[in-house]
Parts: structure tokens; C-alpha cells; sequence
């Protein structure tokens, strides 16, 4: 049977354990045992979701060192023999992944967005050229198959319940950082738009009066993103990005406002249900991907749609 | 202080225009630029030795022979000097066989600190950074937004990097490498006018696998762990696209899909 392990960012566990569904992909339901890493966290939600939950918890352990924990990770992977190892695509991972390809002499594929599996070949899809083509890459030489894999992307529901067994880890070797933590803020988001049933979401078109999307999300008992213009703005914050450098989502509606709708914008937009775009151009490429498009100003369009919204509600 | 920059020379993917209709990619006529993270090094390191006079600024790139026009222009802004790797057998390579040919390299230069950038816009994996890191065996920190010039020295640097959740201040010991991301700010400076025809060709120095001595199995496609099996351009499921405009009747059709939906 083979071995799979997979690297639980603390940042993102959910997400971590989504990845479940790539193992899946690659080696079918009961192909793989799976191994999850989880370093100076718990990790609980793991548990019925993975084989093995390995934890290592250690105040010494700088955790947003790449070099550290590629040091655990190598051990790990001397001790298991993995043959498959994913991280998740967060910052941090994006980081790590790379190091601990080049210490265990395998390729790496990041970002990966889906799996092709013909012929026994594998084939690892991820977008390049900033989402403007997708890239179907295949492994060459010895060693595991690594992976860096994009956040939201995958999403794993077991058949039943595993009975997971913990594994407490203790390194062997603890380098010491090179790096000291002097301060940190967390960042102030009150939502997170990969938790949205509803996206108003505001492109170039918007630049003018951003805030003014806020009104109708209210209405709709949704939250504000962005496409890339107005995060390069500095009008809004990346945390509410979306796109090929922002996040996916996937909500139930999403009204583009004043967005054009380029590849890499698109590329973050992942079954969403609904999508309604509102552009003075309606050959904008995102009217292509739309139910229905709205030719027109985006600021006129909110005035008049909360208007009759409000119209109608006093007519109840 | 000498401050070591890598950077890439990358098509402008921002002017590849896409045709949903078609699903093809337009990518004639497209420029080469400075990869924009990387623009971003070059600009805090030249702005480090505009502030501590006798800090020397060196650049790094792998890249064909063509892009030469560009990198002139790095000296042309007050880069010291330009590294220009470039060998037919190096073409193909992968980003482990990339960071494997650069590392060989730096190892034969003297620098305290290396100033990368995050992305690139074309192939966007961001490993080259972090496997520069591991070969070379330092720290090496993504989505730097801001370094603290005062208190930059030849031993330590202080530097806020930009995390999923959290915006956090580090201290490193030098020498590591720094990967900016252009939302820190930093920019290279405008070519001075009398500069704008500067011979710079003493300030360039052309690398060869003659000066590396890689065995042809190491480097290129056959030194790559991976390979790109095809590309294609993503379909995507186009809708109904039912289009209307801001008046009454429109507004109309929307507010009745979104009751449809139960949105309102």
C-alpha cells in the first residue's frame, strides 16, 4: 500500500485536510495511508479523517522557518518513505515546499489546481502565465511525488469515518533559526470571503466609489471582494482578493461589478452558482461566464437595484 | 555592503489577451519586462546604497542573450555590475535545475545579503527562492513587504513579511535571502536622461557552462525532475448571458432572478 503524507498548515486545517481528495484522486479510496503532519498544533479536526495524525509540539520549534521544519519534515519522510507529499499552497507552504523538493532531489509541481490520471501517467494540471494557460506536468526521476497544492480548491468528504491513529514525534536533530520573531499583528478581516454565500465583488469600473459596494452586500446579506485593479490600488486589502493571486471562492452568487473578467480572475471562481455582471462593455469576457449581464454603470446599477429592493419591501 | 539581486526576465502575461469565445490565448507582440517582484529587490537594494554610500549592488539573471537591452538598463539606473547566465544547455531547465545552476554560480561571489523576488509572472512557482536557500543552506523569507534600512547591517537584517493571517516583523542573521513582492513599494529608479545611451558593456559579465562546468545531464530538460507533459488553454462553461441594461426593465429582470434564487 502506499504512503501519502500531508503537511497540516496551521493557518489553514480545513484546507490541509481537503487534500485528502488529491491522495484520493491519485491512488482511489483505500489506495493510500495516509499521514497527516501537524508541528506545534493539535490538529483535532484531523481525527476520522486521517490514517495516521503525527504531532510534534515542541517550544523550540520556530514554525515559520522553511529550514527547520524541512530538517522534521526530511526525517519524516526517512522514517515513512512517503510516496506522495503535499503541502498546501499558503505562504508558508509555498515556501516549504520548494526547499524540501530540493533536499530530497525530486521535482515539485505548485499550485496545483487538479489531477489527470491516464494511463498510469500522472499529470499534475496547474495554471501558468498568471492562470492564462494550464500546464499539465508529469514528474521525472526517483523519489515521492511532491506537490504544492492550491487553498479551496479540492474538497474531501470520506466515505466513513477513519479510525485515526495519533503519533506523537519527537526530532531527532533541532537546528537553531537563523530567524527571531521580533513582532507580529494579526491581520483585522471580520469575514472571509471563501466562507460566502454572497460576493459583491468590484472591479476597475469601481475604483471611483468602492465603499458603495458595501450598501447592496449589506441588502443581500453578503460580503465585498475585489479583483486585482483594486487591491494594485491600494483601495482594498489582498485578503479579499479574488483570482489566481487572490483566493477562490466559491459562492452561491457573485455580481461582478465593473470587473472584465481576465483569466486570472476568473481562475478564482470555482462553482459558483450565480454569477450577474454589471459592465459598460458587454462583450467584457466575464459576460461570457455570466447568467445575466447588466450593460451599464456599476453605481448606477447598485442606486437603482437597492432602490427597487427597498420599494418592493415597503410595498409588504 | 554588497547586496546580490536575482532576477528574471518574464513576457509582459498581463498584455496576453484571452478569448472566452474561442478559448485560445493571444500572445503575439507581447514585450519582455523586469518581473515586477524583482523589479522591486533592485529598487530597495539601489535605494540601500544611496543611503550607506560604498554598498555595491550586484544582479544576477539566467536568461537568453536577447534580453541584453534590459539588463543594460539595470546599469544604466546604477546596478554596479550584471551577471548574465546564459547557455543554450541551460534552456529547458526546471525550476530545480534553474536554482541548481544559479547556486553553483553564487557560490563563487561574494555578497552579504541576496535579494530575490516572490512571484514570477510567467511561471509563477516561486521556487527558485527558497531552493537558492536550501542549496546555498541560509534563510530565505517570501512576501517581504518592507526591509528597515536603519538597522540593515553586514550581519542582520529586519524585515516584515506579508503571511496568510498575519503581518510579522523578523530579525535574520545574514547572509539569507529576501524575497520582495511589489506591493512593498520599492521601484527602480527612471534612467537618468544623460544616461539613456550610457555604454554599459564593461558592467556586463556573460556566464557560460564553459565558466560552470555542468555535465549536460545535470542542466536542461534532462537535468529537470519535472517536465511539462501539455499545455492547453482551461474551458470554461459558458451561461445563458442574458443581457439587459440599467433601466427600469432591467433592474426589473434582476430583482426578479435574484427572488427566483431566494436571494431577496
Amino acid at each position: 500500500m502506499k504512503k501519502s503524507m500531508i503537511y497540516l498548515d496551521k493557518e489553514n486545517n480545513k484546507n490541509s485536510i481537503d487534500l485528502l481528495e488529491v491522495i484520493r484522486q491519485i491512488y482511489g479510496e483505500e489506495g493510500s495511508e495516509t499521514y497527516g503532519v501537524a508541528i506545534n498544533h493539535q490538529c483535532l479536526e484531523a481525527i476520522g479523517y486521517v490514517d495516521n495524525l503525527i504531532q510534534i509540539t515542541d517550544d523550540k520549534i520556530f514554525d515559520k522557518d522553511g529550514m527547520v521544519i524541512t530538517d522534521i519534515l526530511e526525517e519524516l519522510q526517512q522514517k515513512y518513505n512517503f510516496d506522495c507529499i503535499l503541502i498546501p499552497a499558503t505562504n508558508f507552504g509555498r515556501m516549504l515546499a520548494p526547499r524540501l523538493a530540493m533536499r530530497l532531489h525530486v521535482g515539485l509541481v505548485a499550485d496545483v489546481t487538479a489531477i489527470h490520471l491516464k494511463d498510469e501517467l500522472l499529470e499534475m494540471v496547474r495554471p501558468a502565465f498568471s492562470g492564462k494557460i494550464m500546464a499539465g506536468i508529469v514528474k521525472q526521476g526517483k523519489g515521492p511525488t511532491m506537490m504544492s497544492v492550491r487553498e479551496n480548491v479540492f474538497s474531501y468528504d470520506p466515505i466513513l469515518p477513519k479510525e485515526t491513529q495519533k503519533i506523537t514525534y519527537v526530532p531527532k536533530h533541532l537546528r537553531k533559526s537563523q530567524l527571531k520573531l521580533i513582532d507580529k499583528r494579526e491581520k483585522v478581516q471580520s469575514y472571509d470571503i471563501r466562507d460566502s454565500e454572497v460576493l459583491i465583488s468590484g472591479g476597475g469600473g469601481t475604483i471611483k466609489n468602492f465603499e458603495k459596494l458595501e450598501a447592496l452586500a449589506s441588502q443581500l446579506n453578503g460580503q465585498v471582494s475585489a479583483s486585482r485593479k483594486i487591491i494594485d490600488k491600494g483601495i482594498a486589502t489582498r485578503s479579499i482578493q479574488v483570482g489566481q493571486s487572490g483566493r477562490t471562492v466559491n459562492p452561491k452568487l457573485y455580481i461582478a461589478l465593473g470587473i472584465n473578467g481576465a483569466i486570472q480572475h476568473v481562475e478564482g471562481l470555482k462553482n459558483v452558482e450565480h454569477i450577474i455582471s454589471v459592465n459598460t462593455n458587454k462583450n467584457a469576457p466575464i459576460c461570457s461566464l455570466s447568467d445575466l449581464v447588466v450593460e451599464g454603470d456599476a453605481f448606477e446599477f447598485i442606486d437603482k437595484l437597492l432602490a427597487k429592493i427597498k420599494n418592493n419591501d415597503f410595498r409588504r | 555592503m554588497k547586496i546580490l539581486c536575482m532576477v528574471k526576465i518574464v513576457p509582459d502575461v498581463d498584455k496576453f489577451k484571452y478569448d472566452f469565445d474561442t478559448n485560445t490565448v493571444v500572445r503575439e507582440n507581447v514585450r519582455m519586462i523586469l518581473n515586477p517582484d524583482d523589479a522591486s529587490s533592485v529598487g530597495v537594494a539601489l535605494k540601500i546604497k544611496h543611503l550607506y554610500p560604498g554598498t555595491t549592488v550586484e544582479v544576477v539573471s539566467m536568461a537568453p542573450e536577447s534580453v541584453r537591452p534590459l539588463i543594460y538598463d539595470l546599469v544604466r539606473v546604477g546596478v554596479d555590475r550584471v551577471n548574465l547566465i546564459t547557455d543554450k544547455l541551460f534552456s529547458g531547465s526546471d525550476s530545480y535545475a534553474t536554482s541548481k545552476v544559479l547556486a553553483k554560480y553564487v557560490q563563487t561571489l561574494s555578497y552579504d545579503i541576496i535579494l530575490t523576488g516572490t512571484h514570477a509572472i510567467d511561471g509563477d512557482t516561486s521556487h527558485v527562492p527558497a531552493q537558492l536557500g536550501e542549496l546555498l543552506d541560509m534563510s530565505q523569507m517570501s512576501n517581504v513587504i518592507h526591509i528597515d534600512e536603519e538597522l540593515l547591517d553586514t550581519t542582520k537584517a529586519v524585515f516584515t513579511v506579508d503571511f496568510d493571517s498575519e503581518v510579522a516583523t523578523y530579525e535574520m542573521q545574514l547572509p539569507g535571502i529576501l524575497s520582495l513582492r511589489k506591493e512593498s513599494g520599492y521601484k527602480l529608479p527612471y534612467i537618468k536622461y544623460e544616461d539613456m545611451n550610457k555604454d554599459v558593456t564593461d558592467s556586463i559579465h556573460v556566464i557560460t557552462n564553459n565558466d560552470l562546468g555542468f555535465e549536460p545531464f545535470e542542466i536542461g530538460l534532462k537535468g529537470s525532475k519535472t517536465k511539462v507533459n501539455k499545455t492547453f488553454v482551461k474551458e470554461y462553461e459558458k451561461r445563458d448571458k442574458v443581457v439587459v441594461t440599467n433601466d427600469d426593465q432591467g433592474i426589473n429582470t434582476v430583482y426578479a432572478f435574484l427572488q427566483e434564487k431566494g436571494f431577496i
